[in-house]
């Protein structure tokens, strides 16, 4: 980590990710990443179409004899409302599934209940017990990470392969996309498929055991990784989100919420005030950053947009004492969480710390140790 | 406001809301908190809560839930569910409840409805008639969440309490409670015909035009629950409310 700072010279990634590199140009590490897996994931024009249009065909014939094609996560939000459109569209028969994890706004709601109306798609909830859910909320706060959304992260993800695997749907269709969402470094969230991170935070800080938490063990991961398929639909079609807004608000009466993920409270506050406060970085540098990539918006437009404030002071005050208040927190305990000291990831017990660390690592060497030697001998032997 | 009212009726169990079918398999809807925030954007005209153990439990209403509630709820709201005597009465109104709901006190202890009437005036006082149809098709007066059949007529228990002072009649119906098939319209015009307080009609609204049958059947407002929460065939939980507009033109 450098403590010069530095600010990329094509997209607006800076030094507040420590793990940030630049090449001899001056351009970051995620802007390679991008043109990388702009290269490897996203087909356009033509070759798109008919990708997709094969995709369909094999996901109409797998679905056969099922009730559904395919699962999409629904939250309110632009992609996947937008991944809702489109799989109707293309004729195939979609379960929304939303997961209610009690920050639901009003805005939210409405747009997937008018969407899911107008475009006929069957919904299904799964709402988390918000008493322990609340308790693991207020455990990922105090345990001084940023990775205080993982939580969520987590539960739509276990809840969608838990239902694709009771209805036999081998295909969930998420609103995932390279062109918008490249640009997010790691040191600002992880251990989204992590559950031993999550429990092992809920065991220090939380209150009892996580009875009834959708999640993914080890291997249930990696199982799902060879059973389920993801389809990131928007990398196949030439999507440009305004674009995209726009057609929503007219076919399905969609509102906009203003702002990345704003359609949750929850998100928003934590976005949009906890992470600037706490931890000193702005989520909105790294998607605009992407969209500066993907040629969406410029770099001026991109460094004057940074400069508004998240969202409006007013509204961040009202969230404020709304958020406290739900998660049963006074405004000192609040305050002191804000002021705790930094941790990461690394702090806690995880899969990724297993994987990740020294044992792995000093075993992974003995191999590499072993191996070298015979290669030596055999070497030596031949001479 | 001109048009009747349309009242979402929420049920409390522990410290979550759940929807019932029949009075029964309450199925989790999540934190009330945020449901009531939900409404409040949606302009809801007034909001029921019922505690739907309190008084099997025989326990007081859940005073701290409830302050939680009312600070965050915009909208005129009533509470039923355990309220037992005065000092129950007294505390709800110091928390910001508008509306008493009483339902098995005000049967045990018809005593109650007049106090509380003369305290906090009639308007505050609702009685909640939960009712079921008997084997030989008689309607009969249930408490206790619909456990405890009372062998009284909803009629002429409806006239009674009126008598008593209570300000207004909610009749729910066990039988439709959840199906969503539509309101027990015969039920809702025999008590709305016997009485002058206003009825609220809940139990078995499914769209807007069972709302409209309700008003049409001689209830003032109409009360539903699983339409508020539920969506689509596979009854996904989803917080909605009709359209002011379409209120306006689907109501009498």
């Amino acid at each position: 980590m450098t403590s010069e700072y530095r600010i990329c010279t094509r997209c607006i990634m800076d030094t507040t990710d420590p793990d940030i590199v630049f090449d001899e140009n001056g351009v970051c590490n995620h802007c390679h990443d991008h043109d990388r897996l702009m290269k490897q994931k996203v087909v356009t024009g033509k070759a798109g179409e008919e990708y997709l249009q094969k995709l369909v065909e094999q996901m109409k014939r797998d679905g056969r004899g099922k009730p559904y094609d395919c699962l999409i996560g629904v939250s309110g939000g632009v992609d996947s409302t937008y991944v809702a459109f489109l799989v109707k569209k293309m004729g195939l028969r979609p379960l929304a599934v939303h997961m209610d994890n009690g920050w639901d706004s009003e805005l939210a709601v409405k747009n997937i209940e008018e969407t899911l109306k107008r475009l006929g798609i069957d919904l299904h909830t799964e709402v988390l017990d918000w008493e322990e859910f609340k308790s693991l909320q207020v455990a990922f706060l105090k345990s001084s990470t940023p990775d205080s959304e993982i939580p969520s992260d987590h539960a739509i993800w276990a809840v969608l392969g838990d239902l694709a695997d009771k209805l036999k749907v081998k295909y969930i269709v998420s609103g995932f996309n390279v062109r918008t969402e490249t640009h997010l470094p790691r040191a600002w969230s992880q251990g989204h498929f992590d559950w031993k991170y999550i429990r092992s935070v809920n065991q220090l800080f939380g209150r009892g055991k996580l009875k009834t938490f959708p999640h993914i063990g080890f291997f249930t991961y990696y199982r799902r990784l060879l059973t389920h398929r993801r389809v990131d639909i928007l990398n196949y079609i030439d999507f440009n989100k305004a674009e995209a807004m726009k057609i929503l608000e007219q076919e399905l009466g969609w509102r906009y919420y203003g702002g990345k993920h704003y359609e949750s409270i929850y998100t928003r506050f934590y976005q949009g005030y906890i992470l600037p406060v706490k931890f000193g970085y702005d989520k909105r540098r790294s998607h605009l950053s992407s969209l500066i990539c993907s040629g969406e918006t410029t770099r001026p437009a991109a460094l004057s947009e940074l400069d508004k404030p998240t969202y409006q002071p007013s509204m961040q005050e009202e969230d404020r004492e709304y958020v406290v208040k739900k998660l049963g927190l006074t405004d000192d305990e609040f305050e002191s969480i804000l002021n705790a000291s930094k941790k990461t990831f690394w702090d806690y017990p995880s899969y990724g710390r297993i994987i990740e660390g020294p044992a792995l690592k000093f075993l992974y060497n003995i191999g590499r140790n072993w191996y070298r030697a015979r290669q030596k001998r055999a070497h030596q032997a031949e001479a | 406001m001109i048009r009747p009212r349309v009242i979402p009726c929420m049920l409390l169990k522990g410290e979550g809301l759940v929807k019932t079918v029949k009075f029964k398999d309450p199925k989790y809807l999540g934190d009330p908190i945020n449901i009531v925030r939900i409404f409040n954007d949606k302009e809801v005209d007034e909001l029921i809560f019922l505690d739907i153990l309190a008084t099997t439990e025989n326990r007081r209403p859940n005073f701290e839930l409830l302050k939680k509630i009312t600070s965050e709820c915009f909208m005129p709201l009533g509470y039923g569910g355990g309220i037992r005597d005065m000092d129950d009465v007294r505390q709800l109104l110091s928390i910001g409840v508008e509306k008493f709901v009483l339902n098995a006190s005000a049967v045990e202890n018809p005593a109650l409805v007049r106090l509380a009437a003369d305290h906090a005036g009639s308007q505050a006082v609702v009685i909640s008639i939960d009712v079921k149809k008997t084997l030989f098709g008689k309607y009969e007066v249930f408490t206790r969440a619909g456990k405890k059949g009372t062998g009284l007529d909803p009629v002429k228990f409806a006239v009674d309490m009126e008598k008593q002072g209570a300000g207004e009649i909610f009749v729910n119906s066990i039988d439709r409670d959840g199906t969503m098939q539509g309101y027990d319209l015969d039920l809702i015009k025999r008590v709305a015909e016997a009485v002058t307080v206003p009825v609220v009609a809940c139990g078995g609204a499914g769209n807007v035009q069972h709302l409209a049958e309700a008003v049409k059947a001689g209830a003032s407002a109409a009360a539903a629950g699983s339409m508020f929460v539920f969506q689509g065939p596979l009854r996904g939980v989803l917080i909605s409310y009709p359209a002011q507009d379409e209120l306006k033109r689907v109501m009498p």
